[in-house]
């Protein structure tokens, strides 16, 4: 995660095969040092940036590009993931993909990140890891963060730094790990206690369904989780509105957002590929991953599925347990 | 609890468990009012989401019966059914909610005594455990 990674990517980059006609990469945003998902022609390669700060999943773009198109993708572990997913419910084709992969240390948390940094955002120069220190340039000057510091917590329970399947690796392989220590701690407290800081942190929820809209696993184009799919007009009259199916309460309080919340990680079991998107881009900055988390310790412990066998969770069903 | 009487929504598959439930009927064995039965074509069609919704709306107790591992008319839908409410009731009891309120069933056509035991068995109990008030939606 280094000036000397950036190098490796451009490297692999400007030697492609022939056929693939984009990029998917991270490049830098403007006035700001962190890095966005972006679309790029093969003769752009200056363009592509890498960072801790490139935080961002590209699946989902991937997906949407690579339905007629052969495309060079540069993802970390859990990226990596999340495109093996698509793969294997039919949304990407593998001989489309070129996946550049890196070995990932972990990416920053940007919230922490922006509490801690002395400089002014737009005047950062550079943003490296080296060793356990994020070192952070901006006109000349110099600020070190110890790592662990600014770590987006997500990363500290990765279960796949480097990704399983790529075309080219960049960095040495590392090791993964299976931890729900938070979560077993997190269940030692009553049910009432549970309650009230799972109400507590709901009752904060806007529904603005970011953590769906950025989650490569939710690419329904309908989904449960919107008031209605029906057409209304403005000549539709109210009585036959409030008769509309609809599974989910409409309003906004702490009891229908658990109930979005449990449909919406329902739906990712066996799949969530764990990259934190969702946690990232809630505006109320709730813990997300720790519902999703419950669910995949379920999906290793009742079910014994590892997200990473070949056979999607849903059409598995001898893993049922007795009785 | 005076006059607690608790709402009993049973999911009843239509091949078995509505059929046991209905030979209970016509075989005059007795299983508590308190249980209201939602006809569904297989256990494998409900939604994780109605079970949710039918808390929402003032259920004390959801029950999901369907016919035995290896019977179900669709081959597997049953299978997806306890897939589905382990996940849902794990999700729950992390929550802090009550998932003891939450039941699945196996219930053959032939088995209307079993499904008349069960629901008397399952409503005593909700009946102790008193309303369930945590997802009930409350007029504010
Ligand atoms: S979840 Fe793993 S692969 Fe993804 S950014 Fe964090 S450490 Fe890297
Ligand atoms: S649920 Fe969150 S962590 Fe899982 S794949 Fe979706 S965005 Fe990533
Ligand atoms: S992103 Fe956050 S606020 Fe928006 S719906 Fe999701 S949890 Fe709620
Ligand atoms: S038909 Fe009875 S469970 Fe599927």
């Amino acid at each position: 995660m280094n000036a000397e990674t950036l190098e490796r990517i451009k490297e692999e980059c400007r030697k492609l095969p022939a056929e693939i006609s984009y990029i998917v990469g991270f490049v830098r945003k403007q006035s700001e040092p962190r890095e966005v998902v972006a679309v790029l022609k093969p003769d752009e390669v200056d363009k592509l940036s890498f960072s801790p700060l490139s935080f961002n999943n590209p699946a989902r773009t991937v997906m949407e590009l690579a339905k007629d198109n052969k495309v060079a993708v540069i993802a970390k572990g859990c990226d990596a993931r999340a495109l093996k997913q698509l793969e294997k419910e039919e949304k990407i084709e593998r001989e489309n993909l070129y996946i550049i992969g890196i070995s990932c240390p972990g990416v920053i948390d940007y919230r922490k990140f922006r509490n801690t940094v002395k400089f002014r955002l737009a005047e950062i120069d550079s943003v490296e890891l080296i060793g356990d220190e994020v070192v952070v340039k901006a006109g000349g000057e110099e600020q070190r963060i110890p790592f662990s510091e600014v770590i987006f917590e997500n990363c500290l329970y990765c279960e796949q730094p480097t990704p399983k399947d790529y075309d080219v690796l960049i960095g040495e392989p590392r090791e993964g790990k299976v931890d729900f220590s938070d979560i077993e701690e997190f269940e030692k407290l009553s049910a009432e206690e549970r309650w009230s800081y799972w109400m507590d942190v709901f009752s904060k929820c806007i529904r603005c369904h970011a953590c769906r809209q950025v989650c490569p696993m939710c690419y329904c184009n309908e989904c449960l989780v919107d008031p209605s799919n029906l057409a209304v007009s403005p000549m539709t009259p109210a009585e036959e509105k409030a008769a509309y199916p609809r599974v989910l309460g409409r309003t906004v309080n702490a009891a229908d957002n658990l109930i979005y919340h449990i449909v919406r990680v329902m739906h990712h079991a066996g799949r969530c590929a764990g990259c934190g998107e969702c946690e990232r881009a809630c505006p109320m900055e709730l813990p997300l991953r720790k519902l999703e988390r419950k669910l995949e310790k379920v999906v290793y412990e009742v079910f014994n599925y590892s997200p990473d066998e070949e056979i999607p969770f849903l059409s598995k069903l001898d893993i049922l347990p007795e009785g | 609890m005076e006059d607690f009487e608790p709402k009993i929504i049973t999911f009843a598959c239509n091949w078995c468990s509505y059929a046991g439930a209905d030979l209970a009927g016509t075989s005059r064995l007795k299983y508590p009012p308190n249980v209201k039965i939602i006809r569904v074509m297989c256990s494998g069609m409900v939604n994780p989401a109605w079970v949710l919704r039918a808390f929402r709306q003032g259920a004390d107790g959801v029950v999901i019966a369907g016919c035995h591992p290896g019977d179900c008319h669709y081959t597997v839908g049953n299978y997806y059914a306890k897939k589905r409410y382990i996940l849902l009731k794990e999700l729950l009891k992390f929550v802090g909610f009550d998932d003891e309120r939450f039941k699945l069933l196996w219930a053959s056509a032939s088995e209307g005594k079993l499904f008349a035991e069960e629901m008397t068995a399952f409503t005593e109990k909700i009946r102790e455990m008193g309303r369930q008030e945590k997802l009930r939606r409350k007029i504010e």
